[in-house]
């Protein structure tokens, strides 16, 4: 790297004695070997400006003071180490009343935890000594890692909600560390519900912004307390039971109003010259609600020479039902999926809804375990990861792609992205499609508001989260909300809707079937 | 005329971190008000930052194992300087505080059958210190957090207390300012409990937080409290020498008992210079020192280091047994699995204090101590494991006394004058027009103490040392300017009234460090190398009189273990 590097800090300044409102202040500062954040507020406060406030103490990532947004996200100062080709703008932890200048009080998060009786609840005194095993105390003791910086809290899209009172992520964690402390007596389920448990939409961002515990509050915390929810009948919620039911009842968690996708297709759909075959696994939305969604899915893979299976007797992957803890029902459908995928004897699997395809690849694998049964003998494939990765960027026949000239946004899902990982095949694949002008907004991986049961069981919140990040997407004035996701799709559209706006919600795949089609869009 | 609000409560506990927090929760079994006030948030202290362990002997893995024996260690390891009733009692009382934590709500790492695991630590004749991974000071302050939000306690957050109040000889308060607003308070109290922290932070390299920077020491000081042993300062031989803001945090000694090699910038396993038979694995003062040595004859790394190297080992083993160092450096970019670490030595803790009894009492009627800011338990050089144990034995001492003395002791009266004299003291560097900067006087004493009152002292550097501290405390003090003129979370002004602390604690340690004439502890003088058991078996109170800083010697008090060139 050059000499002399400066990287630029925009920080955000405010004063509640003195200033109308905040305002931002931009500090170079020399870049050195290994520079973290916080060294570059410290160089800034003893060279450049001893007016800024910030808060540290530990500077090793064990205290949690020095949380602050970094580019837009939650994080330590101290353990974010400065890319000098990057340019940093820093503000105060979001959702907390400034104290001044990326000091913030976290009052308010204290308080919503110390409702909840954040401590070891016995009914009795332990004997001497106390015998706990390895075993009971492993989940509560990854769960109070936590060092309370609320930097989840900071980042969880169901806190960000002005009427509704989730406590956040952080409380969550800390009522399952209690609820799977075998010495609490504690109404801990019972808690969690009231206080929220089910307002979580699976976003999974909590984990992600979590550094340096890497704490899985959504899967080991929020989902661990939702199944003991419902084995103690204290949930899911009103609106989930429908789907609950639904699926016990007919395989699907929604109903048939329209013919499914399986009666329009054969259940083999030949090419010329195959150069690979898949099992296409719809779902249930896009069988019985978004069929076109499904035909596009078909017609990009025709396209590329892929022989597609679509079995007729495919049941419901579950995701509802693992994600609000109702884990019995899902059991019995895994296993008649397994098994009618087995007999097609395909090894790739692929699917369009990220919902279904991270429950087959993270939550399938937890339930044939349980059974005693041998792992699937199949790969699980996301529609883009299997274009980009198993075709091929390269290969794709581009040849046929028509310029489509429109302007195009992308939502991340958050089963995708972060259940998955896969945030950079959607991109090659929309860069790849000519005409469009493609816009990268930052924030295109903020939750939507559908997942977690949020959008069945807790509409109110759904909607306003769905409208936040509409008002994030459309901002950049796109002719179309590109997303890979039939649940984000369906959420997307009804925000669209409800704001009145003429932008189009498409997925990738529709849009490289109409650019096949020579379809226009605008 | 100024004014200012008074806050009363029966007990006020300054600082929340292992030993306040513990002292405040044993308070509170009484009927009186307790209030603690942290300079950070609840739940934050220096104490999260310990990883090792609490010692204490549950004999679980070694069924021999004794409490005489651990204090019998902790003597051994503090070259008998300590306080032996005060080690008795850390001993004696460590196991029942260990299970306190753990019915509190703590969960220790298990042996397979359940008990409590107990991890093998320096110098310790039996494997005595109990763990919660490689986190459990955050067990600990978590736990304790917890049991403080279960009780009715004030806690009052991101405070700094600027100097303790008395009436004739019994305390009578302390004044504060709150960081969040600036304001003045004063907090009116028939009884406090020190447990302010250590010091770290008066040296250029430290493994402790922001806050240590020994405000405790030098309030008591200045309200005529004896301290003792405050030439006794430990420093670690590795500490992370990059990236900056972290200098000086703890590699763990895991690192050279998993094999690792130190290598100065030559390649050269130094070590086999300084201790061929034990080479990385002698003890933690001769390494820090060898380390010293090697950096500053010059065969240090640019970053004033030299090289802690595992990437030899298979990764497996590096990823198994030291999986926080591995993900620690690996967030600052360095694959400790392919390249070395650079190390540095770095100051740890202060074994030197608030001289206590055995009820936690100082000679300041109503003013208890514990924890790193309580002197004369570790003597010359603290076990690893002990610093967690002390703060929860002495901290549930503290709080039990003062409560005590709370409950009879009359509301005590406050001098209007001293706290308007002391109101205009911490005001003033807002008021002040010149330009001497508090952050960078902050780094010319850091740096003097690292190099003239560290691991390495002589007559002459300390007189150094003392000519340039005097220079700040006379001619800087009074011209510290704070530059930005908000109260509201000011720390440029908080840290020039933390200045005046850190220079008091630094005339401290090196006054005390000129008069022992020897070496014994952590206290090494190269001009007198070795100990002088007849003149010098001894501790030293430091206090002040008529306004000056007095120093005597006195009887080290011994119960039970008589050291070796006595006994022979």
């Amino acid at each position: 790297m050059p000499k002399n590097q400066v990287v630029k800090f925009r920080i955000q300044r405010y004063n509640p004695d003195l200033d109308d409102e905040p305002k931002f202040v931009t500090y170079k500062v020399p870049y050195t070997d290994r520079q973290g954040v916080l060294d570059a507020l410290h160089y800034i406060f003893r060279n450049l400006d001893s007016s800024l406030a910030y808060r540290w103490n530990c500077r090793t990532g064990q205290c949690g003071s020095c949380a602050i947004n970094i580019n837009g996200v939650p994080g330590l100062a101290c353990r974010t180490v400065v890319d000098p080709n990057n340019n940093y703008v820093l503000e105060p932890l979001p959702k907390f009343p400034i104290i001044r200048d990326l000091v913030v009080d976290l009052g308010p998060g204290f308080r919503r935890i110390e409702k909840l009786r954040p401590y070891l609840e016995r009914t009795s005194a332990p004997g001497r000594p106390e015998i706990l095993t390895r075993e009971e105390i492993s989940s509560a003791m990854e769960l109070r890692a936590c060092i309370e910086c609320f930097s989840c809290y900071a980042a969880c899209p169901a806190v960000e909600s002005a009427k509704q009172e989730f406590p956040g992520p952080i409380a969550m964690r800390e009522l399952a560390s209690f609820e799977f402390d075998p010495r609490d007596q504690g109404d801990r389920v019972q808690m969690a519900v009231s206080s929220g448990v089910y307002d979580c939409t699976s976003c999974g961002i909590c984990k992600e912004v979590c550094i340096p515990k890497h704490i899985d509050t959504r899967r080991k915390a929020v989902e661990g307390l939702r199944a003991l929810a419902v084995e103690r009948e204290l949930g899911p919620l009103e609106g989930h039971e429908g789907f609950i039911s639904q699926i016990e009842d007919t395989g699907y968690a929604v109903d048939v109003k329209t013919p499914p996708l399986t009666d329009l297709l054969s259940e083999v759909i030949e090419v010329d010259n195959p150069i690979d075959e898949v099992l296409f696994f719809p779902g249930c939305l896009i069988n019985l609600r978004i069929q076109q969604v499904g035909l596009n899915v078909v017609e990009v893979l025709k396209r590329n020479n892929v022989r597609v299976h679509i079995p007729k007797d495919f049941v419901c992957c579950c995701s509802v039902a693992f994600r609000t803890g109702a884990r019995t029902v899902a059991h019995d459908m895994v296993l008649r999926n397994t098994k009618s995928f087995a007999e097609r004897g395909v090894k790739k699997v692929i699917g369009l809804c990220p919902g279904c395809m991270s429950t087959i690849k993270q939550d399938w694998p937890i339930v044939l375990h349980e059974k005693n049964k041998p792992p699937y003998d199949f790969e699980p494939f996301d529609i883009t990861e299997y274009l980009v990765r198993e075709v091929g960027l390269e290969q794709i026949n581009q040849k046929d792609l028509k310029p489509l000239p429109i302007r195009v946004v992308y939502h991340d899902p958050c089963h995708l992205n972060r259940h998955q990982g896969i945030s950079e095949e959607p991109r090659r694949l929309l860069r790849m499609i000519p005409g469009i002008e493609f816009i990268d907004v930052e924030d295109s991986d903020r939750c939507c508001g559908a997942g977690g049961g949020v959008r069945a069981g807790r509409r109110e919140l759904s909607e306003e989260i769905a409208g936040i990040k509409f008002d994030i997407l459309s901002a950049a004035k796109p002719d179309v909300i590109a997303t890979s996701c039939s649940f984000c799709f369906i959420q997307l559209l009804d925000a669209v809707k409800k704001a009145g706006s003429d932008i189009k919600v498409m997925n990738i795949t529709d849009l490289m079937a109409a650019s096949y089609r020579g379809e226009s869009l605008k | 005329m100024m004014t200012f609000e008074i806050i009363e409560t029966d007990v006020l506990v300054i600082g929340a971190g292992g030993a306040g927090c513990r002292a405040a929760i044993a308070a509170s079994d009484s009927n009186q008000e307790i209030t603690i006030i942290t300079k950070d948030i609840l739940g934050k202290a220096h104490t999260v930052m310990a990883e090792g362990g609490i010692n204490a002997a549950l004999a679980n893995l070694d069924p021999d194992d004794l409490c005489d024996i651990h204090a019998n260690d902790t003597c051994k390891a503090g070259a008998y300087l300590n306080n032996q009733n005060l080690a008795e009692i850390l001993a004696n009382e460590a196991p029942q505080r260990v299970y306190d934590l753990e019915y509190f709500g703590a969960i220790f790492s298990r042996t397979p059958d359940g008990l409590i695991m107990q991890r093998p630590f320096g110098h310790q004749t039996f494997r005595r210190t109990c763990y919660a991974g490689d986190r459990s000071g955050h067990e600990v302050l978590a736990t304790l957090t917890e049991e403080l939000r279960r009780r009715d306690i004030n806690i009052i957050d991101e405070v700094f207390a600027t100097s303790l109040f008395r009436d004739k000889k019994r305390i009578a308060g302390v004044s504060v300012i709150d960081i969040r607003t600036g304001k003045f308070q004063v907090f009116r109290a028939p009884a406090i409990v020190m447990a302010a922290g250590g010091a770290g932070r008066i040296y250029d390299v430290t493994t402790n937080a922001q806050a240590d920077v020994g405000s405790g020491y030098a309030m008591a000081y200045k309200a005529g409290v004896e301290l003792i042993d405050m030439e006794q300062f430990q420093f670690h031989p590795t500490g992370a020498a990059v990236p900056p803001a972290a200098r000086g945090r703890l590699v763990t000694e895991g690192v050279r008992g998993e094999g690792g090699i130190l290598l100065n910038k030559e390649g050269e396993r130094f070590m086999k210079r300084y201790n061929p038979r034990q080479m990385e694995l002698a003890g933690r003062d001769e390494v820090a020192r060898s380390l010293a040595t090697e950096i500053r004859e010059g065969r240090g790394t640019e970053n004033q280091a030299v090289y802690l190297d595992v990437s030899f080992l298979p990764a497996k083993i590096i990823e198994e047994r030291l999986p926080t160092m591995l993900e620690d450096f690996l967030d600052i970019g360095i694959d400790i699995r392919k390249e070395p670490m650079e190390v540095t030595p770095t100051a740890h803790h202060v074994m030197g204090g608030l001289r206590i009894d055995s009820s936690c009492g100082t000679n300041l009627q109503g003013l208890f101590a514990a924890g790193e800011v309580a002197g004369g338990v570790h003597g010359g050089n603290r076990l690893g494991g002990n610093a967690l144990a002390a703060g929860q034995v002495f901290g549930k001492i503290a709080g039990d006394s003062a409560s005590k003395y709370a409950a009879t002791a009359p509301t005590p009266v406050l001098n209007r004058k001293i706290i308007q004299e002391e109101y205009s003291r911490v005001m003033t560097p807002l008021e002040r027009e010149e330009d001497v900067i508090p952050s960078k006087e902050t780094e010319r004493l850091q740096r003097t103490m690292w190099e003239k009152a560290g691991l390495f002292r002589n007559e002459q550097d300390l007189n150094a040392a003392l000519k340039f501290i005097k220079h700040q405390q006379e001619q800087i003090a009074s011209k510290l300017s704070v530059r930005n003129k908000t109260t509201r979370y000011n720390t440029e002004w908080i840290s020039a009234l933390e200045l005046q602390d850190m220079t008091l604690v630094a005339e401290m340690i090196v006054r005390a460090a000129l008069l022992r004439k020897e070496s014994r502890g952590a206290h090494y003088r190269t001009d007198y190398p070795n100990p002088d058991n007849k003149r010098w078996f001894a501790n030293i109170i430091i206090s002040q009189s008529k306004g000056l800083m007095a120093l005597k010697k006195t009887q080290i008090i011994v119960t039970k273990w008589q050291p070796p060139w006595v006994t022979n």
